[in-house]
């Protein structure tokens, strides 16, 4: 896998290089902001974009901007967001595009699930960070939500994740069968389309979300 | 003397004096310097002769006053015109006084020449039978300057353009009035018919119409005069018009001077003393009249003078007849010269002086000075409503704009310690910038109350000004006290607004430095670990190295975690998308069912960080103590304030005390210039409302 990164931390942005190399991962190129991350994705199209939320000039949502961009003019680059905290508004609508992924930061000391979601991302799948999807699913109290049983809203948190089927029984130690008849509830609880890819489910799944946080 | 006037295109111009002097420019400037010095030493020798000459005729047949007379008009004259032509050379009223002095002591000379050379000792002067006809013919001299000043009085010059013809005629008609006469047919006047007449005559038939003309025009042209000064104090205002009012009041003796004079012949059968006395008074107050009102020197006392010298006229008359009265009344009840009668007369007045007084003072002002009397008078009022409380001490700008007729008035309030005057609102007023408005100061003895900025016309009647703003000392003296409280008040919730602001902003910077740096760096420790976790690996010894390395992962992670919640308190990130965000952020985190309702309107970041904070204690407490299972947040916009209510299905019955926390959020809410109610009856549910000024 190709990389860029844009980190305007020298010993944050070492790390990644290192975590990414240490995986057996190309870091074709490390930036410390906006501007130098478009003009590297231009150059080198990568497989993936780490971009930073917060970058110079004004430490606000530089790298969002940047990631946004990065959709349009190059839409086969996976993007994976890192900020230090969680923000819904900004990020939740790339999520639903595929391809983009979303972590606070810390999440990379998890390597193994952070290295797996970003090449989920580099193949045009999505990754939320789990406390985001936490943040999304328990924001809804009322609605369509709150039929949902514990399970089944541990099923949805995962699927928004972005995860599969086999990969969320992996997850929560149980069958996979068990997992497709909870999808199937959820689904139907929320009124949502049933769709063969994981992809097109979190689509879905935050596209209701997304409708419930803004009403 | 009156030839000067004729080459000057408006009859009275202020070079015409010096024009026959003149050659040169700078000539003409030393001559004008030199020239009242000349014309003052003329008029002293003219008038030691004439006085001589007097002294030496023992058939002299004037009053015996009129021997001082003279000499007491011409000096009087004389001085005033010096010091006018010295100093105001250029306004021609000082020429004409000294012209005035020496003309008058010229024609005394003349007559003093004539009486001595012909009846004093016959045949002992030189043409004596000259100065007896020039004598006789003199009289327009005598009054010639003093109608030229009433022309051009108080600026040197005509009121307008269209007294020019009058001026002509003036000079004309008094011209021949003189010439004519010097050619008169007839003899000689009593007592000079002793000699012959000593020039060539006109006969009866040519002398006769044109006497009679001109002599018509020469008292029409005297009426002119008054009338000039007349239309003066007409269409005068300000200064000029205090200057025409003062000379016109000093004038005013001369028909005081008749009635007394009349009177005294009435009583007396003669009327030398009275009438000479006043006399002398008003021909002594005229110039000085002139001098005072052309040097400008403290005009505005003349309308005080007026009227203090009224007031205490008519208490004098007023105070006799009382005294009259009692001692009269009881002199008969009690017997003649009893000394209980004069006591009780003396006490009567003593007692009647201080009431009386200020009853003729206020009788005197509404008959004389109605625009005083009728201010002080809204002052009073003003002053009663301050006190029975039916008017308020701010108002008091507005009674004196309404007291003095002017709705432009302002009342200004110092700050003592301070460079500025603030308006009644205490708000900071800068006086630079008033433009053609006057300022008047406010003072209370010693102290320094503000200023009153109003029209310039107000300027030229400072005494009805200043006593209708002195007059509403007191009240200017609290107003100003109210407003220094209610600027301090305003300096100091300002100040506390942007302690807490910088407060909100430090909050901001501190939870930047938390996510940016401490954190950032952690995450940095924690790859670095895992790094060599992978190094580790990669050689393949010491699990129990790689296990340890994992926990030490685990540790940051956790130090990460709580340094994310301890930015959190701080101020929410989320904060900077917004209060609707940053609320269901809130609700998120919240342990009850939580419904947001928020505007996506953005506020300044203080008001919105203040709302937040508010809701989170708020939400904080419904948790702790309400025992509540349902919140609602909304926040929306009512006019110009932000409105924030947090309501609860609790138990209720919250105490201030259970709230502490959201007394803290009160004081800084409060500090924006908002506030926080908390409704908690028992059973009821609590409901946390605070309102935020956020403009409009």
């Amino acid at each position: 896998m190709r990389v860029v990164i844009a980190e305007d931390q020298a010993l944050l942005r070492e790390g990644l290089r290192r975590l990414f190399e240490d995986a057996g991962h190309e870091v074709v190129m490390a930036v410390d902001d906006a501007d130098r991350l478009r003009a590297a994705v231009s150059e080198h199209e990568p497989d993936l974009a780490v971009v930073d939320v917060r970058m110079p000039p004004t430490h606000t949502d530089e790298g969002i901007r940047a990631a946004r961009w990065i959709r349009d003019a190059h839409p086969d680059v996976g993007v994976f967001v890192l900020s230090q905290h969680i923000e819904t508004t900004g990020a939740v609508g790339l999520v639903s595009q595929g391809g983009f992924g979303y972590f606070l930061k810390d999440r990379v000391l998890d390597v193994g699930e952070f290295l797996e979601a970003a090449q989920r991302v580099a193949r045009g799948g999505s990754a939320l960070d789990p406390r985001v999807v936490a943040s999304l699913v328990g924001g809804q109290a009322a609605g369509g939500l709150s039929e949902l049983s514990e399970r089944e809203r541990e099923v949805l948190s995962l699927m928004a994740e972005g995860l599969t089927n086999h990969a969320i029984a992996e997850r929560l130690v149980l069958t996979e069968r068990t997992i497709e008849s909870h999808v199937r509830s959820v689904l139907m609880k929320l009124s949502l389309p049933e769709g063969a890819g994981a992809h097109r489910r979190v689509l879905a799944v935050l596209a209701y979300l997304r409708a419930a946080d803004a009403r | 003397m009156l030839d000067r006037f004729r080459g000057s295109p408006t009859g009275f111009s202020a070079s015409a004096v010096v024009l026959t002097l003149r050659e040169e420019d700078d000539r003409r400037v030393s001559l004008r310097r030199v020239a009242p010095w000349l014309l003052v030493v003329a008029t002293v020798m003219l008038g030691v002769v004439a006085t001589t000459l007097d002294l030496l005729t023992a058939a002299s047949t004037e009053a015996a006053w009129m021997t001082f007379a003279g000499p007491v008009v011409v000096s009087m004259s004389t001085a005033v015109g010096f010091v006018l032509a010295t100093r105001r050379g250029e306004n021609p009223i000082g020429w004409l006084l000294l012209a005035n002095g020496l003309s008058l002591a010229f024609v005394a000379v003349v007559a003093n020449y004539a009486l001595y050379g012909l009846v004093e000792e016959p045949g002992s002067l030189p043409a004596a039978s000259f100065a007896a006809l020039f004598d006789s013919a003199s009289f327009p001299l005598l009054f010639a300057p003093l109608v030229a000043i009433a022309f051009v009085f108080p600026d040197g010059r005509l009121p307008s353009p269209r007294w020019r013809p009058m001026a002509r005629i003036a000079v004309a008609s008094l011209t021949v009035v003189l010439v004519v006469q010097l050619v008169q047919p007839g003899e000689l006047e009593e007592p000079f018919d002793v000699a012959d007449f000593p020039l060539a005559q006109l006969p009866a038939a040519v002398f006769f119409p044109i006497f009679t003309v001109a002599s018509l025009l020469m008292v029409a042209s005297l009426f002119a005069g008054a009338l000039a000064l007349r239309a003066r104090l007409r269409q005068a205002t300000g200064i000029e018009r205090q200057q025409v009012k003062l000379v016109v009041l000093s004038g005013a003796l001369i028909p005081f001077a008749i009635v007394a004079g009349w009177a005294e012949s009435l009583i007396t059968g003669n009327a030398d003393t009275a009438a000479g006395l006043t006399l002398m008074l008003a021909v002594t107050a005229i110039p000085l009249a002139i001098g005072v009102a052309v040097m400008r020197y403290r005009l505005y006392e003349v309308d005080r003078l007026v009227n203090r010298t009224l007031v205490y006229a008519t208490l004098t008359v007023l105070l006799a007849a009382t005294y009259a009265a009692v001692s009269l009344l009881l002199g008969v009840a009690l017997g003649g010269g009893s000394t209980v009668a004069t006591a009780a007369a003396t006490l009567a007045v003593a007692l009647a002086f201080g009431t009386l007084r200020a009853r003729v003072q206020r009788l005197v002002d509404r008959r004389f000075n109605r625009a005083r009397y009728e201010g002080l008078r809204r002052v009073d009022s003003h002053l009663a409503d301050l006190r029975a409380g039916r008017a308020m001490p701010e108002e008091t700008g507005a009674v004196l704009a309404e007291a003095l007729d002017d709705p432009s008035l302002e009342l200004l309030y110092w700050l003592p310690g301070s460079d500025h005057h603030v308006d009644a609102h205490g708000r900071v007023v800068s006086l630079s910038s008033n433009g053609v408005r006057d300022l008047t100061p406010v003072m209370r003895g010693e102290l320094r109350l503000g200023a009153v900025l109003h029209d310039p016309l107000l300027s030229t009647r400072p005494d009805v000004t200043e006593s209708v703003i002195n007059a509403a000392g007191l009240a200017i003296e609290i107003g100003r006290l109210r407003a220094e409280v209610r600027h301090r008040l305003a300096e100091v919730e300002e100040s506390r607004a942007r302690i807490v602001t910088a407060g909100y902003e430090e909050r901001r910077r501190l939870e930047r430095d938390l996510h940016d740096g401490a954190q950032q760096r952690l995450v940095s420790i924690g790859l670095a670990i895992r790094h060599v976790q992978s190094r580790l690996g990669a050689a393949d010894n010491g699990n129990d190295v790689v296990a340890t390395l994992d926990a030490t992962v685990d540790e940051v992670f956790k130090a990460i975690e709580e340094l994310r919640e301890l930015a959190r308190g701080v101020r929410p990130a989320c904060l900077d998308d917004g209060l609707g965000p940053a609320l269901r952020e809130l609700a998120t985190r919240s342990p009850l069912r939580t419904e947001v309702a928020a505007t996506s309107e953005r506020f300044a970041e203080q008001i919105e960080a203040a709302a937040y904070f508010v809701a989170s204690e708020a939400l904080t407490n419904s948790v702790k103590h309400a025992r509540a299972s349902r919140v609602l947040v909304s926040a929306e916009r009512a006019d110009d304030r932000l409105v924030l209510r947090v309501v609860d299905d609790g138990v209720g019955g919250a105490v201030a005390s259970e709230r502490s926390g959201l007394a803290g959020i009160s004081d800084r809410v409060a500090a924006l210039g908002g506030s926080v109610s908390v409704l908690s009856a028992p059973g009821e549910g609590t409901k946390v409302t605070a309102e935020l000024p956020c403009g409009l």
